[in-house]
């Protein structure tokens, strides 16, 4: 087993060596280190540039054939210098680009424009992983559970020793002379005992209905809690992506959460904010390799026509006629609640997280709080109100604080508990 | 010998017995076969037994039940691109203008992610900022789901292009255009380069007093009238405070009548009980034919005193002679402070009340500048009339105008007829081209309403129908192409070229300086020369006059509920016109009106004829303060092609008399046997002697101290007297912590308007229930206008002549002949010991510690017994799914998509079988509070106020914190007038009254 997979372990940077030398034959001098040029990359090139489209400058693929290994070094340095020194070359692509400036990169060392180089010239290479009989492995989590098989066996085991019992009650019987008697015979007589005790079937009858009430009564009251409730929405949009690894604050896409009563959708346009220039090509899969093959995401493609964003000459439609993206609404409250989110986030200033749970964490939103009515006033009585630095709880707050002394200053203190502050 | 007998059934039995055992052997004698009683031939065919269809039935309803548990799917849509004015959630205010043909307003807009929802007073805009009950109804007249949907040609939809083509081909130097008043200057030039007869005509025509200002000062309009300089106001037929657009005079009335030395006094003659009439400290019943010989003996007076000739004026009645000279003598004697109206659509009439008010120097009448909301000639139009008879009128364009409706007179049948107007209404449905007309709301336009003053109306939706703004048809029939926003953006450049496009978009008007102008014909310097005026006699037999309802003015809201469903201030019936009527004519007349088992009222009906034209069944209504003889009629009812909510609601007072003419005195009356439903909100009239509205004198209010005229109930306990709020049952709540919400009502500002039930209906999404509901009392307004008639049987007169108690109170039901009037708007009194929240089973009615009683609508399970305790009965019952009930189809506005798109998004729309009440308009307050909080500062006082409130054009309410010491309900509540409505009943209320007070001895 070792020795297959280091062999095919050799074969496989072997080839890549022998890829590298074909790629690399045409006459560059540089030696540059694409793994590290690919990190460069992204950290100052990607708003602007990529590999095999135009972005807002032109496709790198290639570029270390057009131009020289100098004219390129002075370019990514200073490209307004080498532009104000009369450079033809330079003078041509800025026209090209109507005139787009492009940032100057002077704290970049040579090794590193060359390893940034090397990256365009190697691109994304593909991993493979490789099984060891040679095939493309398909990695299967394996998770174990073993609990029902457990249950099973222990029902199995005591069915046995019940029947193991039968028998030797039996054949006691038989050695005391009397007839053997079946399971099913006795577990009928016990069973005659039962239903012919009142008191059995009295107490059973009224254990049986306060279950029963019990259950009906806190399945009714589950009725429209909606807890836990993670509809397919038509983007597969994920808040782990955005606002945890990205770490987008919630404001910047639900702006309106600290203004109005409604915390907002995002309308496309803000989207296209980033979506402008982030197309999904870059995505990675698990293995590291492009998702989509260096196309956009099919995802992101959805941003684009609700907008009518043209990706390919990265301009909008004219005339398009833009449909709205239709989101599953997660969180519903009743009509007859009034619910205001800049109450909350900007007067009360909480999380969005206290009611809205971990969201950059999950992939996909799911309603995480109850939200009943019992879930807010639980909140409303412990929550204390935000009086610092809030002018217009001066005077009441100097008020109330004689009033409850040293007791906590809660929602419920200043009315939060009133029919009609949520109900009108 | 029994058991033989045969008892036949009829005599059909005998005659064929075999048929008759055959038809008795049937427990249906006519079978009906299944494929008939299932009216489809598949049904029969099909397998499916009587026991799988149960079973279906079962198992289908079952899964509709589990179904039902689970949750919809809600989606959530966004923007595609949001505009960046807008937040959802968060109200824009746009200023614009309205104008319907006779009020002109200029307003805010409130929409709600891009919806208008509300009509405001723009309280910047320097003239006519301010709403009337009309104004406030008209952002529903917008979602009128019968409103003219695209152009049509001999009633087939077309293009704006085709249905344009066709008008323009039916236009020739021939045709005439005819329309309301014009005060949109683009407009104007649109129909200047149009080249057509241009005939203006009003609904109310004001066309003799505006000759007379045509001839005096060379302007077609009416002198501004500044109430603020006024001391002594004689009104003679003239509603200022009413069809005037009152709500534009009735801030600086009430400024001026607050008690006070120096105090307004208005006296008005009249023949039918107004706004302003109810409102004046001394009213006089005059026949409307005596207008011009009141105001001609007033002028003789003032003449003589200022050393003028006189004219000829008849002689006055006796009962009146008195009290006119009287009102002479007091304008004499407030000289500058002297104001004479007069509301008569007759040149003498005006001639002379200018002549008066000139000889007197009356302040607050400018005849420098000169208000243009009416405009109409009746003299262009009756040439018009004969035009038409002769056939010299091929087309006739109307343009937002009903002449099928409103101009009986004009033959329509000659001329063909292009429509524009923004629904199939009378004319339309009859119009070879109809062009839909925008709604206020949808379109850009400019006026010029009085000198001076440049508005313009922004759209504040896209329009909800293919419709065009009048401006923008006008040009398009005179082939220009250039769309409205463009037309109005040329005509701002030109007239109010000192001010921004976006400031004057933000603003909604602009105002520049009125030029001093002379006026011709002035003798002595001051004096329009009057002699030779030939004043007519007064009539003596039955007079018939039209006039305008507080909720339907001239109609132009005619297919809005809320323009019926709103009370009439005076009457307190909707849903109806009628004749008015003096008792004494009601008895000469047979006319009866009788309150029915189940509360309603029903009256007697009469035929009338005027000049030969009649009505049938016109109900009649007997009205305390009517003078004697005369008969009025109010207009812009009786539609029959308006809409669902407007068709044959009334009747159509244009029949029996036009526009142009003030009255007509060939009338005939006799009642009929027909009964006619009134749908009464009011049906005790008077007071009965208790303090419900406290009223005073003036000298009272001055010479005496507030303990005498102002007395607070007492009560004798075991620690002593103690008021009312001493004495109670209850713990108190916490009420000095924070806000403590209070409002003021003045009822001696309140003139009784309506714009406030109608600007509360509307924020607080209260459903309308139409005429047979509001019959069975359950309208559901939360704010009503109680009107009160004087009685002339009271306690000190019972006592003086002896009179015994049953006796006494019997009489002090029947209202006087002539009564003085009081206005009382009650809503909830947010009563602090509430009796409602005592009695509630299911706590669904709790007190807040800001002073206001809650009301939990998904609490209420419906048991009334807080309507049942509460003292001021402003607890409203929701009988009936309102929006969604077939029986309201015709009526509610919630029952369209359309209708829907107005309701305030911030406001609970109720269920069926739980109570409602006035909040406080505590969304406002929660939002108020909450901007507040979000900027971190304290609350001011005046930020935010209740819809009542801020819709009152005279101030009457005011609302707010009274633990702010500086908020002016604070200071309000130490006043000396106010007092809590039935204070001995220790309930508490956080709303009080301010006593009026009457300008006369």
């Amino acid at each position: 087993m070792y020795t297959t997979t280091s062999k095919l372990r050799r074969f496989a940077s072997l080839l890549s060596v022998v890829v590298f030398m074909f790629s690399a034959s045409s006459a560059q001098a540089f030696e540059g280190d694409a793994k590290n040029g690919k990190k460069l990359f992204k950290q100052n090139c990607a708003s602007c540039h990529k590999l095999d489209k135009k972005l807002v400058g032109p496709a790198l693929t290639g570029v270390t054939d057009k131009y020289s290994e100098e004219w390129l070094l002075a370019w990514i340095r200073n490209n307004a210098e080498l532009r104000a020194s009369g450079d033809e070359d330079a003078i041509a692509i800025f026209e090209e680009y109507n005139g787009s400036i492009m940032s100057s990169f002077t704290t970049l060392s040579d090794q590193d424009i060359f390893d940034i180089l090397q990256y365009t010239i190697e691109g994304d290479q593909k991993v493979v992983p490789v099984a060891a009989d040679g095939s493309a492995a398909v990695v299967v989590a394996e998770s174990k559970d073993y609990s029902k098989q457990i249950t099973i066996g222990l029902g199995l085991l005591l069915l046995v020793m019940v029947m193991l019992l039968a028998r030797m009650k039996n054949t006691l019987r038989l050695v005391n002379g009397q007839d053997p008697v079946s399971i099913l015979e006795e577990a009928g007589w016990f069973w005659g005992r039962l239903i012919n005790n009142k008191g059995f079937v009295t107490v059973a009858t009224v254990l049986v209905t306060v279950l029963f009430l019990n259950q009906a009564y806190w399945w009714m009251s589950g009725i429209g809690v909606e807890q836990k409730y993670q509809p397919e929405q038509p983007i597969a949009f994920s808040h782990a992506l955005h606002a945890g690894q990205n770490e987008i604050d919630c404001n910047y896409c639900h702006s309106s959460a600290r203004h109005s009563k409604h915390s907002g959708i995002p309308s496309a346009n803000v989207c296209m904010n980033c979506h402008m220039y982030v197309d999904g090509s870059e995505i990675t899969d698990e293995t590291g390799n492009l998702k989509y093959d260096g196309e956009g995401s099919p995802e992101i493609a959805k941003i684009y026509a609700a907008i009518g964003w043209d990706s390919e000459n990265r301009e909008y439609i004219e005339d398009y006629e833009q449909q709205p993206i239709k989101w599953i609404r997660i969180h519903n409250l009743p009509d007859l609640a009034y619910f205001n989110h800049s109450q909350h986030v900007n007067a009360g200033q909480l999380e969005c997280q206290e009611c809205h749970g971990p969201v950059e964490t999950m992939e996909e939103v799911y309603q995480y709080s109850e939200l009943t009515m019992g879930w807010c006033i639980n909140c409303h009585r412990e929550t204390e109100v935000q009086f610092e630095k809030n002018g217009y709880y001066q005077d009441f707050h100097e008020e109330l604080t004689e009033k409850y002394h040293d007791e906590k200053i809660t929602a419920e203190k200043i009315g939060g508990l009133e029919c009609g502050k949520c109900h009108y | 010998m029994t058991e033989n007998n045969k008892y036949w059934k009829g005599i059909e039995d005998q005659s064929n017995p075999e048929l008759t055992e055959k038809l008795a052997q049937n427990e249906f004698s006519n079978e009906v076969s299944s494929a008939d009683f299932l009216g489809n031939d598949d049904a029969v065919q099909t397998e499916t037994s009587r026991r799988d269809f149960l079973k279906f039935m079962g198992f289908s309803t079952a899964a509709a039940t589990l179904a039902a548990c689970e949750a919809p799917i809600v989606e959530s849509i966004p923007y595609v691109v949001k505009p960046d004015s807008l937040t959802p959630g968060m109200p824009s205010y746009y200023a614009t203008s309205m104008f319907d043909g006779s009020d002109f307003a200029s307003v805010l807009i409130k929409t709600r992610e891009g919806r208008p929802i509300k009509v405001e007073p723009n309280g910047d805009a320097p003239f006519n900022g301010a709403t009337n009950a009309r104004a406030q109804a008209s952002v529903l007249s917008l979602y009128d789901g019968a409103r003219l949907r695209s152009p049509k040609v001999n009633g087939e939809a077309t293009s704006w292009s085709a249905a344009l083509s066709a008008a323009k081909g039916m236009i020739s130097a021939s045709s005439v255009l005819i329309s309301g008043t014009v005060l949109s200057p683009s407009a104007s030039a649109a129909i200047e380069k149009l080249g057509l007869r241009h005939v203006s005509v009003d609904a109310v025509s004001q066309s003799a007093r505006l000759d007379v200002y045509e001839s005096f000062a060379g302007k077609r309009g009416l002198p501004m009238i500044r109430l603020e300089k006024a001391q002594t106001v004689f009104a003679v037929g003239a509603d200022f405070l009413g069809d005037w657009s009152g709500q534009n005079f009735a801030a600086a009335y009430a400024s001026r009548r607050k008690p006070g030395k120096g105090m307004l006094k208005h006296i008005q003659a009249e023949a039918g009980l107004s706004i302003s009439g109810s409102n004046a400290d001394t009213r006089m019943k005059v026949r409307v034919s005596e207008y011009e010989a009141v105001l001609a003996t007033v002028y003789n007076a003032v003449a003589a005193s200022k050393g003028f000739a006189t004219v000829n004026a008849p002689k006055l009645r006796a009962d009146i002679v008195s009290s006119v000279n009287a009102a002479a003598k007091e304008l004499i004697a407030s000289g500058e402070g002297a104001l004479v109206l007069n509301g008569l659509n007759s040149k003498v009439a005006e001639r002379l009340a200018l002549a008066i008010n000139l000889a007197l120097g009356a302040k607050a009448f400018d005849t420098t500048t000169f208000v243009y909301t009416a405009k109409g000639d009746d003299k262009a139009y009756a040439q018009l009339v004969k035009d038409i008879k002769a056939g010299s009128v091929d087309t006739l364009v109307t343009l937002d105008v009903n002449p099928a409706y409103a101009l009986k007179d004009l033959n329509l049948e000659g001329v063909k007829l292009v429509s524009i107007a923004d629904r199939e209404d009378e004319s339309a449905s009859q119009a070879a081209v109809a062009l839909p007309l925008s709604h206020y709301l949808e379109s850009w336009a400019d006026y010029v309403p009085a000198d001076g003053q440049y508005t313009v109306g922004q759209p504040t939706i896209s329009p909800l129908f293919d419709s065009k703004s009048a401006v923008e048809i006008l040009n398009g029939l005179a082939g220009g192409t250039e769309s409205a926003v463009e037309l109005i953006k040329a005509s701002a450049a030109a007239m109010a070229s000192e001010k921004a496009w976006n400031a004057l978009l933000h603003d909604g008007y602009a105002q520049s300086e009125v030029a001093e102008i002379a006026m011709n014909g002035a003798m002595n310097g001051e004096m329009i020369d009057v002699s030779g005026i030939n004043v007519a006699k007064p009539s003596t037999g039955l007079e018939f006059y039209t006039y305008t309802k507080a909720g339907m003015g001239s109609g132009a809201n005619a297919n809005n509920p809320w323009t019926y469903e709103l009370p009439d201030p005076i009457t307190r019936l909707s849903w109806d016109n009628y004749l008015v009527m003096s008792a004494a004519d009601a008895v000469e007349y047979g006319v009866e009106i009788e309150a029915q088992s189940n509360g309603a009222m029903n009256g007697t009906t009469v035929n009338i004829t005027v000049d030969g034209k009649s009505l049938e069944n016109v109900p009649v209504w007997i009205q305390p303060g009517q003078t004697q003889g005369t008969i009025g009629l109010a207009i812009g009812f009786g539609r029959q092609n308006v809409g669902k909510v407007g068709n044959g609601v009334g009747v159509n007072a244009f029949e029996l008399l036009p526009s142009s003419s003030a009255l007509s005195t060939k009338v005939s009356v006799a009642a009929t046997e027909v009964e006619h439903g009134f749908a009464s909100v009011q049906l005790a009239h008077t007071m009965m002697g208790r303090k419900i509205v406290n009223e005073i004198s003036l000298p009272t209010f001055l010479t005496e101290s507030p303990e005498a005229w102002n007395e607070k109930p007492t009560f004798e306990t075991h620690k002593g007297p103690m008021s009312a709020f001493e004495a109670n049952l209850w713990d108190d709540h916490d009420h000095e912590t924070s806000h403590m919400w209070n409002m003021s009502i003045d009822l001696n500002s309140c003139t009784g308007c309506g714009a406030c039930v109608v600007a509360c209906s509307l924020e607080n999404n209260v459903p309308v229930v139409g005429k047979e509901e509001v019959r069975k009392h359950r309208d559901m307004h939360w704010l009503r206008i109680d009107r009160y008639y004087s009685s002339d049987m009271t306690k000190e007169v019972a006592e003086e002549e002896g009179v015994s108690a049953i006796e006494k109170y019997a009489k002090m039901e029947v209202p006087s002949e002539s009564p003085s009037v009081v206005f009382q708007p009650v809503m909830c009194q947010h009563c602090n010991h509430a009796p409602c929240e005592t009695v509630c089973p299911v706590g669904a009615t709790v007190h807040s510690r800001e002073g206001l009683n809650h009301m939990a609508y998904n609490r209420c399970i419906g048991t009334r017994y807080c309507a049942n305790n509460c003292p001021y009965k402003v607890r409203r019952f929701n009988w009936f799914n309102y929006k969604g009930n077939e029986q309201f189809a015709d009526v509610n506005p919630s029952q369209d998509d359309y209708g829907r798109m107005v309701l305030n998004p911030d406001v609970t729309v109720r269920a069926r079988g739980v109570i409602e009440k006035c909040s406080m308009c505590i969304q406002r307050i929660q939002i108020g509070k909450l901007e507040a909080k979000k900027d971190g500062r304290i609350l001011n006082d005046g930020e935010f106020t209740t819809a009542c409130a801020q819709a009152c054009g005279s101030n009457a309410i005011v609302f707010g914190d009274v633990n702010n010491p500086k908020s002016e309900v604070s200071h309000l509540k130490q006043e000396g007038r106010a007092y809590h409505l039935l204070e001995e009943v220790g309930t508490q209320p956080s709303v009080f009254y301010q006593t009026k007070v009457r300008n006369r001895a």
